[in-house]
């Protein structure tokens, strides 16, 4: 009689290197079973590569991966799931355009050629019974929240009986209390011995709160595994960053003027289906704040950044900017000042193609002193001026004319933060401003937001982020359903309203 | 330096070699022979001075309807329709010319061109609003529009424009023999070359050299990125479009004025679709457009030299034109692929 | 009177009979481009694989005697291209819709250069099912002769529709269609189920092509497609990528293209080049009328809305 395996999944000694870049450098990970295992890190600390290695889509370079106690070479994802690995991953992998049920049919592994519906229907229904997440089978996935199509994924996995669950940071798109219900139910599957659950974050709340064990990584190296009941928040903090995590505290004048700067009345924007987005919103930056706007994503957020922005056209309701109407074009920018850093830079605000120096000019290349003769372009003229912000926002890169893709996140999120910061600024508008980047460069972003406020300018600052926005604004507000509804000050803050506002309630 | 000047010559290059590899392994299938073709072929385009002045009057109005492709794929539109634009430019300015047969022959021809460059320009920039207003996919309402364009010739020229004494080849009437464009110096070479040059060199400081060429560009690369900038992406596109059908309706004009004398089928010859393929392989440079197109008035001037030498069909130079341009397609995903030339830049 | 409205049947059924003879190649082609679209590609080089198509199936029809021997080859010409154009689109950085106007040169080039041969002689046509028999009069005759590539399209179409509900295969290119993402989670090869589908739309584009050698026009001859391959494409925007409404689609144009010589024939000669231009001003109106700028279409695959 053989002992059953102490672990449902372990990863020996992983390498992985990307070119230069080492990713994971001698990494090991033991899942035990029926237990619920947190993988800690930093923004690339490798904790995706890690998992992408486990579930085939990468090839680790060296090391061994080991499924209840046998060794198995893992090519890819299918051959995964045919050894029980499930993944959730952080984008969605549902199909907008198809039904809920024919999303959850077509994961299965072995369809059948010709698809009998009426039978496929009767036994998902009797089936999803038993899991802890219910839904309408035949609604379009693209109709679903966030919140929902995070649970259907979870269901996903469930239903091709997974024995061992990975999930990439699966509360990003969740309210607190969403989060605390999926997270929970998992908790408890795998205390029915039913699951192992392995889950990506790096939300000390939810290790603390949910974890069994935890696993931190720290640039590509395993910094430790350890119990939760035997750690506490500042412990884990420091294995994470290194050192002692002292945070920098953002020196915040008090304010003084109280001019309105950015008035927006009764706006409406539509997103791509034509739907309503932004419902009748109104909102008023004043000089010298940083309203910061939180909610779940998928609530009109994206919308009204894009309308604020340019890149959408508003469907009535009017945009103010230093109390005169407000049009979006490129002389009303100047006039007022009114800059923006939308999220993912790379593909809102820069030409990947084409070079630092000529990404750093967008806002100015027309007048002085990028022109000569009025109407020629002074091409030199752009490269000193890139040399110049590359020093002073210390963007890491081989020179100004790569092309802007060939950055990091981080790095291009500095470029376009300095081409935006370089004028006056007035009015700026920020989304999701860290997402994605490591704490010294969020500090540093967070930094250089504050000191625009400082200097009196008026910030939006819309975020998915909810601890961001605490930290940053003066006052708080929760977009939900297209609309403003809930106001506060982040001193008054009650975390359990807040989140029920975020739910829509 | 030479890193970055080499992807771009070398490997368009070396594309246009291995297209005229498998051309010749086609040929050589179809019973000819291949090497006796190529010497044709440069024969009939480069090798005398006549040839020469053959492959550069062909090349005139490729040079234009290449950048009937080239400008607006800057902007990020594909536009096909520089076939109908030279329809088009070509019948308004034979319009024009008939109208103002007696007048002073330079009012004459620059009436036509004026004509023919507004009805080309009007052309396009209907393709470019109609995709930017109602979501209309440009690359097909340009195709369209070609065989619209000749439609509405065919009407013309069967009909009320007809010169009844042009049997063979229905005809608009002549615009008059002094009203004709002239041959540049001695050489049988009209102006319609030196126009294509002015008209490349001029759109290449102007794309690449200037603010409106630059905001193109950012366009052109993430239509997002201009809008947050607050670009005026719409009239970009629209002054673009007029540019490029404004070329491709020049091109008709000097068909008309420089060679037929008149409107008829002969300007729907291929043109427009082998400036597509021009404008590909010069990567959209309206500089790289001028030897491109060089080249093709060469493939285009040999032609006949090839029928009559070797018996192969006048398709012959479409199939090689095809071939080359799948080739030079294949070959943009060697693009940024030679890194090492790069690294080994940096430590010299 | 009993004569003008006898006349005005004849022109209905002129023109019905003519949407479907013209409409055919239509068919073909949309259905073809639709299942390479629903799989999240767009192939514009459908004109040439119909010239090509034209050519093979009037060869191989001449060569053998046998027109579906035509028609086969046509389809498997089709095929070709078609692998190639998945094969092309699937390396970095390449374009598709450049590569589909290169295809389509090339194609049209292709068939121009080896057809050279063809223009002379006659080959064996396909036969038609005679549905006008039970009437006296010719000219209904001859308009309902129905090809038996048409029924077989007719059917074609709905058992398409089928194919995307009801078959694994089916649901699999529709997922790489609306997300390469979602397919590359699920283990699916998205480069291999696209070259499949373009594959299989290659074959029908093919096909549509040898009808219009081996039964409407008719005979082998440079002019013997003006776009249709092209207007296919729109054609399915039109139809919302769904094939039942490719069908209805297809009669349509078939009807338009079919106005100029029916007016013609009843002696209406004024602008008879003016109504070549029908079908395509009405591919154009349709187009203006259904896009939109701001909103994404729907019934489209997700993967197209980057291309579009």
């Amino acid at each position: 009689m053989t002992i059953p395996d102490k672990y449902a999944l372990e990863a020996l000694h992983i390498n992985k290197r990307f070119g230069a870049l080492i990713a994971l450098n001698d990494v090991s990970l033991h899942l035990e079973k029926s237990t619920f295992h947190a993988l800690l890190g930093e923004n690339g600390a490798g904790k995706s590569t890690l998992v992408k290695c486990i579930m085939g889509y990468y090839a680790p370079d060296s090391g061994e991966l080991m499924i209840e106690g046998k060794q198995h070479d893992i090519s890819n994802p299918r051959h995964a799931h045919q050894l029980g690995l499930g993944m959730v991953y952080q984008h969605f992998t549902l199909i907008p355009n198809m039904t809920v049920m024919e999303n959850l049919v077509l994961s299965r592994p072995h369809l059948p050629i010709k698809i009998d519906w009426r039978a496929e229907r009767k036994s998902l229904q009797e089936r999803i019974a038993q899991l802890p997440f219910q839904f309408q089978l035949d609604i379009p996935v693209s109709r679903m929240a966030a919140g929902e199509k995070q649970k259907l994924e979870i269901t996903k996995q469930l239903l091709l009986n997974s024995k061992i669950l990975i999930l990439d940071e699966p509360t990003s798109v969740l309210t607190p209390v969403e989060a605390d219900e999926v997270l929970g139910k998992l908790h408890a599957l795998t205390q029915e011995g039913a699951l192992s659950v392995l889950i990506i974050t790096h939300k000390f709340r939810e290790v603390m709160t949910f974890a069994d064990e935890v696993t931190v990584l720290r640039k590509g190296n395993c910094v430790g595994t350890a119990t939760v009941k035997n750690v506490d928040t500042q412990q884990l903090a420091k294995m994470m960053v290194g050192t002692e995590f002292v945070k920098k505290t953002l020196h915040r004048q008090p304010s003084l003027a109280q001019e309105a700067r950015l008035e927006i009345h009764n706006l409406k924007v539509n997103d791509d289906t034509q739907a309503q987005a932004v419902n009748n919103l109104s909102l008023t930056v004043h000089s010298g704040e940083i309203v910061g706007i939180a909610g779940v994503s998928g609530n009109g957020q994206r919308e009204l950044v894009e309308a604020l922005s340019g890149q959408r056209c508003t469907s009535g309701g009017e945009i103010r900017a230093h109390k005169q109407p407000y049009q979006g074009r490129r002389e009303d920018m100047r006039k007022s000042h009114f800059y923006c850093l939308p999220e993912e830079p790379l593909r809102n605000a820069c030409v990947p193609a084409m070079s630092i120096a000529e990404n750093m000019v967008f806002r100015n290349f027309d007048h002085l002193p990028f022109t000569r003769y009025r109407w020629l372009l002074d091409r030199r003229a752009m490269l000193h001026h890139a040399r110049e912000l590359i020093s002073q926002y210390k963007i890491r890169t081989p020179g100004p004319h790569v092309p802007i893709a060939t950055l990091s996140g981080g790095n291009v999120q500095r470029a376009v933060l300095a081409r935006e910061l370089e004028n006056e600024v007035d009015i700026l508008v920020v989304a999701n401003p860290c997402f994605g980047l490591d704490f010294s460069a969020v500090a540093e972003i967070h930094d250089k937001i504050m000191q625009v406020r400082n200097r009196g300018g008026a910030v939006l600052l819309v975020s998915e982020d909810l601890d961001e926005i605490l930290e940053l604004s003066d006052r708080l507000m929760v977009m939900s359903g297209g609309k403003l509804v809930y106001e506060t000050i982040p001193a008054q803050a009650d975390l359990a309203t807040i989140g029920r506002y975020m739910a829509g309630q | 330096m030479m890193g970055r000047l080499f992807e771009p010559i070398v490997i368009p290059f070396a594309a246009l070699l291995v297209a005229l590899l498998l051309f010749g392994i086609f040929i050589t299938a179809a019973g000819a022979d291949a090497l006796g073709v190529f010497e044709s072929m440069y024969r009939g385009a480069f090798g005398t001075w006549f040839s020469w002045q053959n492959t550069l009057v062909r090349a005139a109005p490729l040079m234009l309807t290449a950048l009937c492709t080239a400008l607006p794929a800057r902007i990020g539109l594909i536009i096909i329709g520089g076939e109908g634009a030279v329809v088009v430019g070509g019948m308004t300015a034979a319009l024009t010319g008939i109208v103002l047969t007696h007048a002073s022959p330079i009012i004459v021809l620059t009436a036509m061109a004026f004509m023919g460059m507004t009805t080309g320009g009007l052309w396009i920039a209907a393709i470019s609003a109609l995709r930017h207003y109602r979501g209309v996919n440009e690359t097909i309402s340009s195709l369209l529009l070609n065989y619209i364009a000749i439609a509405i010739m065919n009407f013309l020229v069967f009909g009320p424009l007809r010169d009844p004494e042009t049997l063979n080849k229905p005809s608009t009437y002549h615009i008059g023999e002094a009203n004709m464009l002239t041959e540049m110096g001695s050489t049988s070479i009209h102006w319609g070359f030196g126009l294509g040059v002015i008209a490349c060199v001029a759109l290449w400081v102007l794309m690449r050299h200037t603010p409106f060429g630059f905001a193109v560009d950012i366009t052109g690369g993430n239509m997002r990125a201009a809008k947050l900038s607050g670009l005026p992406v719409a009239r970009l596109m629209i002054i673009t479009s007029l540019l490029a059908g404004a070329a491709a309706g020049l091109a008709g004009m000097i068909e008309v004025a420089a060679v037929h004398g008149r409107a008829n089928s002969s300007l729907n010859a291929n043109y427009g679709y082998e400036g597509i393929l021009v404008a590909f392989i010069a990567r959209h440079n309206p500089l790289a457009i001028i030897p491109v197109a060089i080249l093709f008035g060469g493939i285009r001037a040999s032609s006949g030299l090839l029928q009559r030498d070797h018996d192969l069909p006048d398709a012959s130079s479409l199939v090689l034109q095809g071939i080359i341009f799948i080739v030079i397609l294949a070959s943009e995903t060697l693009y940024g692929r030679f890194s090492w030339l790069r690294a080994k830049e940096k430590t010299v | 009177m009993n004569e003008t409205e006898f006349s005005l049947l004849n022109i209905l059924i002129a023109v019905i009979g003519g949407a479907i003879r013209v409409g055919t190649p239509f068919l073909f082609v949309s259905l073809g481009e639709c299942l390479t679209e629903r799989s999240g590609r767009i192939n514009l080089g459908l004109e040439g694989t119909l010239m090509m198509g034209a050519m093979t199936g009037y060869g191989a029809s001449y060569l053998s005697g046998s027109p579906w021997l035509g028609v086969m080859a046509a389809g498997m010409t089709g095929v070709i291209l078609g692998g190639v154009h998945a094969l092309l689109c699937q390396q970095q950085k390449v374009n598709d819709i450049a590569v589909g106007i290169a295809l389509m040169l090339l194609g049209t080039g292709l068939a121009f250069f080896l057809g050279k041969p063809l223009i002379q002689p006659t080959a064996a046509h396909l036969p038609a099912l005679h549905l006008g028999s039970w009437s006296d009069s010719p000219v209904i005759q001859a308009a309902l002769d129905i090809n038996v590539l048409f029924v077989m399209g007719a059917l074609l179409a709905p058992a398409m529709a089928w194919f995307f509900r009801y078959s694994r295969w089916g649901l699999y290119v529709r997922t790489v269609g609306e997300s390469a993402d979602a397919a590359r989670a699920m283990g699916l090869n998205v480069n291999r189920v696209r070259m499949y589908s373009t594959m299989a739309g290659g074959f029908l584009a093919g096909v549509g092509g040898s009808f219009l050698s081996l039964y409407y026009p008719g005979g082998w001859s440079e002019g013997l497609s003006s776009g249709q391959g092209l207007m296919a494409v729109a054609l399915v925007i039109f139809a919302r990528w769904n094939p039942v409404y490719c069908l209805y689609a297809s009669l349509l144009f078939g009807a338009a293209a079919t106005l100029g010589p029916t007016l013609q024939s009843i002696g209406m000669t004024w602008g008879y080049y003016l109504f070549h231009a029908a079908p395509y001003v009405l591919t154009l109106i349709i187009m203006i009328t259904t896009s939109s700028s701001t909103r994404l279409l729907s019934g489209m695959p997700g993967q197209l809305s980057n291309v579009k």
